[in-house]
Parts: structure tokens; sequence; C-alpha cells
């Protein structure tokens, strides 16, 4: 079974139309990466995979349970750190997340909020007021909130977004840790040297995912351009993305004398992407 | 229960941590009461000071628990912990239950201080019994505005939207609860409309009580009314807060 089943989910409010239609599953223990512009409908498709939005259409199913119909088991198996920091800016890092643990469950809250706030590396500044943090920091306390009673699903709404790179990579690091002790990530974000770091990406547009597929294959939908410079001149051609192209690109010109650089420029993945958007948009 | 207990512990926390909020929902109503004092004793010798002193003592308590309560609350939405908690997994009747035991201290402590300091300033002079209900007439008060603050609440998507409600509910109230001038002198549709108020029931029973010779059941009904008001918008609250958009 897989973690997240997704089927026609749609969301109106009024005539705008926020979701139409979105299909997606994500397998269990997978880092799912859901891309897109601004005002793609990131957010809204987490608030309808968490429960906190009604549907206008289509179903629903996390980790075999209802979002809406079940919530109050649902609730106790996910976590959710949203885009903004939603914290207790006079109450201490934790307090705040010894206040979301006791929402669940947790054995051993006291323990655990230990182990998390270690985990986010977040023990020395354990007590001192929300207020007094970083924007930085901020996020690591949001983040502890979402994983102290140990969610078998986490949704993440842009956990990086103004985060310097530094803790970008700790974060990565981190949700790669919970990947691999087999809790499934469903994670939105509008950068693509994260997007690659996914087991898989869906890119969402205008309310509607126009694909899915793992980075690497994401990436061979774009083109591979042999740039082939002599000393006045400079050719230019699309080739496949395979070793086999490239030789039978190279094959004609022999390496002749005035041939002074072969360069194969392949795109990137946000160039994959965009190129992918604005096909979508064309049509 | 336990979850609701959490969320209570929070929010006292929350208005220990904050002497912004303390210093605000502590220190005011002493300081507008001083003031009514000052006011008071510029008038002629034969107004009549217990007329007025306690219900303007409980007109700052509903004020400021109401306006506190409701900002508190509509924070929690604009700052997207409202959101988190229902996430989380705290329901909408523990949310309110939570906010209403966290901020029944603050309440308390507000009309223990006010009703105290109107007292001693005015020297008003009444015995253990009467002063023992007219405690409970604005602790009672104190707490239906906090439901009100809790029901209001659910209407603002920020902060400056539960300021127009301040017009609508509280200023009225003044005017039509028998506050400044006697019911019976109202029009009768005034008459009527004030009885929708909290703070005219207050008013009815504060105003039985500073006259001696005071029965129960002289004021059992209209305690009973206001004790009801909190249940009422307590049901009210916890039907419009909203889990799900």
């Amino acid at each position: 079974m897989n973690a997240i089943e997704v089927s026609g989910l749609a969301k109106k409010y009024g005539r705008f139309e926020a979701l139409r239609g979105v299909d997606l599953s994500v397998g269990r223990g997978e880092v799912f990466g859901l891309v897109g512009p601004n005002g793609a409908g990131k957010t809204t498709l987490i608030k309808g995979l968490v429960g906190a939005l009604r549907p206008s259409g289509g179903e629903v199913v996390v980790m075999g349970l209802n979002p809406l119909k079940d919530r109050a088991e649902l609730r106790q198996r996910i976590g959710y750190m949203p885009q903004g920091p939603a914290l207790y800016d006079d109450l201490s890092a934790r307090s705040n997340v010894a206040f979301f643990g006791a929402a669940h469950r947790t054995e051993n809250l006291k323990k655990r909020v230990d182990e998390v706030l270690r985990f986010t590396e977040l023990s020395e500044r354990a007590g001192n007021a929300v207020h007094t943090f970083s924007g930085g920091l901020k996020r690591r306390v949001s983040l502890a909130c979402a994983l102290v009673h140990q969610p078998e699903v986490i949704f993440l709404d842009e956990p990086t977004a103004a985060v310097d790179p530094q803790l970008r990579s700790r974060f990565w690091k981190t949700f790669r840790e919970l990947a691999n002790s087999g809790t499934t990530l469903f994670i939105s974000t509008h950068l693509m040297d994260e997007a690659v770091l996914c087991d898989r990406i869906a890119i969402l547009r205008k309310g509607s995912i126009i694909a899915t597929d793992t980075p690497g294959n994401i990436i061979e939908r774009g083109q591979t351009r042999l740039v082939v410079e002599r000393e006045d001149t400079a050719d230019e051609e699309t080739i496949g993305g395979h070793p086999e192209d490239l030789a039978a690109a190279l094959r004609p010109y022999g390496l002749e004398e005035e041939v002074t650089a072969v360069d194969v420029r392949t795109d990137t993945l946000e160039e994959v992407v965009l190129s992918l958007i604005e096909k979508d948009e064309v049509g | 229960m336990r979850r609701t207990f959490v969320i209570a512990g929070r929010v006292v926390r929350q208005l220990i941590r904050n002497p912004r909020l303390l210093v605000l929902s502590v220190a005011a109503p002493l300081v507008i009461v001083y003031f009514l004092k000052i006011f008071f004793d510029t008038l002629p010798p034969t107004f009549d000071v217990a007329r007025y002193a306690v219900p303007v003592a409980a007109f700052v308590v509903h004020f400021l628990a109401f306006l506190l309560c409701a900002i508190a609350l509509v924070q929690e939405r604009t700052m997207g912990t409202m959101e988190r908690m229902f996430i989380n997994g705290f329901r909408r009747t523990e949310i309110i239950a939570g906010y209403v035991l966290g901020f029944l201290g603050l309440a308390t402590f507000q009309a223990v201080a006010g009703l105290a300091e109107a007292i001693w300033l005015f020297d008003l002079d009444y015995d253990g019994d009467t002063l023992a209900m007219l405690f409970v007439v604005v602790w009672l008060l104190a707490i239906a505005s906090v439901m009100l603050g809790i029901f209001i609440s659910t209407f603002a998507r920020h902060e400056g939207q539960v300021f127009p409600f301040v017009p609508l509910i509280i200023l009225p109230s003044v005017f039509l609860s028998g506050l400044l001038v006697d019911v019976d002198e109202l029009p009768t549709w005034a008459d009527w409309l004030g009885h929708v108020f909290p703070l005219f029931w207050a008013n009815d029973v504060i105003q039985d009580l500073i006259e001696s010779g005071w029965k129960f059941d002289d004021i059992q009904s209209s305690l009973a009314v206001l004790a009801s008001y909190s249940v009422v918008l307590l049901l009210l609250a916890s039907r419009t807060l909203r889990e799900v958009e």
C-alpha cells in the first residue's frame, strides 16, 4: 500500500480553481518533491493531504485513511511543517516542541523532546524564547515540532525557504536520514537544486500535475547540445542524452586540427522544468 | 481532557511570558478605575457614586477580557498556530475549553483587582455577602467576556477585524444596559435591545446588590441569565471555529 494516493483532487475558491484534478501516488519511505512556481497550488495540495481543507472533488488517502473522515486517527500518524514558522514566539523552543508533542500520545514525551531537539541541533538554545531566534533557527524549531511524535508521513511546505545554503544542506541530510528510517516525506519546493535530491518529483502548474518522475528521468526529457568550437566558428547541435548519441555526433568531426574545444551542454533540471511548464502553457 | 489542560497551560505560560499583555490586562483596569475616581471627584457631592462605581469597574473588566481573548485567538490564526494545532490533532472543543481555562485565571484576577480597587477608592461599604456576590457577578461577566472574545474571533481573519466589533457590541452595551441611565427611561425597543448584552444582566444584579436588604431570590434569575451567556457563547464558538477550510 502506498503512503499517499490522490485521484482527481480538485479545490475551487469561488470561480478560482486552485487544484484541477490532481493524481499522484507516493510510496512508503519515499522522498517526494512537489515542484512548481509560486501560486501553482503546492500549499493547497498539502492542506488537502493533511485534512486542513475540504476538497471540491476527488479522493485522498494517506496511510489508508481519509484525511477528513479519519482525521483523528490520521493526525496521530502525520507530521506537518507549514510554510511560516507557526510557533509561539513568547515560549521557548522546548515549550513549543513539548506543546505540539503533547497533542499526540507520545510516550515519555520529555525524553522524546530532548531527542528531537538534539536531532535538529537545538539543544543549546532549547530554553530560549523563540522570538530571540533567527529565521533559520525558527525553521529548525518548526521541523522539531513536526517530528516530535515520530510520524510515519511528514508534509513539509517549502521547508528551506529563506534558509542559508549550509542549513539547507543540513535539512536535506536530516530528510534523507528520516527516509532511510522508513518515514515518507512529501516536500514542496520551488528550488530545483533541492528537487534533484528527491526520489521522485511532481511538477505542479496552475493546479495540475504536468509531469511525475524521478529527477534523472525528468532531466533526460531535456536537450543535450554538442558545441564544437573551431578557430573562428562554433557549431551547435542538439543530440540525444546517451553516450552513444555523443559518439555518433562526434564521428563526422574526426577531431580535425582546427577543432579547439568540444563541449557537451545538458539542460539542468530547472531548464527542463521551465521548458515543460512553457510547453504546457502553449498547450 | 488532558489536551484541554495542555492548551490551558500553554495559554497561561504565554500570558506570564508576555509582560506587555500582562501590564495591559492587569494594570489597565486599575488605572482606568483610578481615572474614574478622579472624574467622579469633580462631580457635585449629591452625585450617587455607588450607582456607577462598581458597574463601570465591571464594564472595564468586561471590555478588556473580551478584547484580549479575541486578539489572542485571532493571533493564533494569523501566526498559523491555530491550523497547526488542528493538524496536530487538537480538537475544537479542546482549544476553546483550553482558552477558557487559560483566561479564567486572568479574568478572576481582573475581577478581584477591579472590584477591590473600586470599593477601596470610592470608599464603598458593603457586608461580606454583598461583596462576595458582587465578585461572583463581575467574575461571571468576565467569563462571558472571554467566551464573547472566542466567539467574535471566529469572524476575524486578522487582529484589525476584531476592532469593528467594539463599536458594534461593546459600546452599545454602555448606553443600553443601564450602566449610564436607567433602562426604563429608554425607548421600548432600545430597552429590549439592551437585554441582548451580558452587561445588562450584570448591571441588573449589581444595582440590586448595592441597594441594602437584597435577597438572593431578587437576583437569581438575572444571575442565571448571565451564567447562561457563557454556555450559549461557548456552544456558538464551538460551532463557528473552523477546523477545515
